[in-house]
């Protein structure tokens, strides 16, 4: 069972960036191959899985991220009760993980996502980050899974100086540390 | 520092790479029947060579499929990024 454990809980601003940790979100792995996987995931969630490098689909209440070509990451938009994250989660699971179709892992204690909002949100980031964000902050919707300051991250662009971000539980303390340490001097 | 196009996520910086040594080097279908000498020429000799070498590569910190390269190792130039599978588009 599920404990949500996180070492942040915290929000800061600053003159032009906001950082902020949402926890509890639901967060889900989905791995398959095959057509089917793809198509049962739609079924059962309302999202057609993205096939496209680097993109997402959401609806009103989930965002399914592209990580590989047999890989995906689910998340809720909102925090959730521990139920309904456990219901979803049993679903997926009977659905897919049982028949064969491919693999079900609940990751919500196992990635904290941080929400960043403001005008030098990408500023921040290119601090120490070796991704181009030219096209990534003009596409809504952009995923990409790169290292800040040598961690690894997933950045899913979710508006217009508006992101959120996913990292490891383990790393993220650490990464929280250097973010409001460096979103002093952008 | 050099951008390497990964075929399924697009140019990425090297820092989020990690290079898997030399490619295409085919595994003994019958290790039991090879010689101390012909299994550690299997295992450990490598051409380390100076030009256009074929190497896997990791995209580690992305999409962590693994692909192929042909990376000229005097000035790190990349001639061509392939799929685990395919064959070599250059020789």
């Amino acid at each position: 069972m599920l404990n949500f454990n996180t070492p942040i809980i915290d929000t800061k601003e600053y003159s032009e960036i906001k950082i902020s940790e949402i926890e509890p979100i639901l967060k889900i792995n989905l791995r398959g191959k095959n057509r089917d996987f793809i198509t049962k995931i739609g079924k059962e969630l309302s999202i057609i899985a993205p096939v496209d490098p680097n993109t997402s689909s959401s609806n009103e209440k989930l965002n399914l991220l592209w990580l590989s070509p047999d890989e995906w990451f689910l998340y809720s938009n909102d925090k959730i009760d521990i139920k309904d994250a456990n219901f979803l989660e049993d679903k997926l699971f009977s659905e897919i993980s049982k028949v064969k179709l491919g693999s079900v892992t609940n990751v919500s204690d196992h990635w904290i996502m941080i929400n960043l909002k403001g005008t030098k949100t990408f500023e921040l980031l290119s601090a120490g980050c070796p991704f181009n964000f030219n096209n990534f902050k003009n596409t809504k919707g952009a995923v990409t899974q790169t290292i800040i300051n040598h961690i690894d991250v997933i950045i899913h662009n979710k508006n217009v100086n508006n992101l959120n971000l996913f990292v490891r539980r383990s790393f993220s303390a650490h990464l929280w540390s250097w973010m409001n340490d460096s979103a002093r001097f952008v | 520092m050099f951008l390497i196009n990964c075929p399924y996520c697009g140019e990425r910086d090297q820092s989020e790479f990690s290079a898997g040594g030399e490619a295409h080097i085919v595994r003994p279908k019958q290790p039991t029947e090879l010689s101390d000498n012909q299994w550690a020429e299997f295992l450990f000799m490598r051409k380390n060579i100076k030009g256009v070498q074929f190497e896997r590569w990791n995209h580690a910190h992305g999409c962590r499929k693994w692909f192929n390269m042909a990376r000229d190792t005097s000035n790190d130039k990349i001639h061509a990024v392939y799929k685990m599978g395919e064959k070599p588009p250059i020789k």
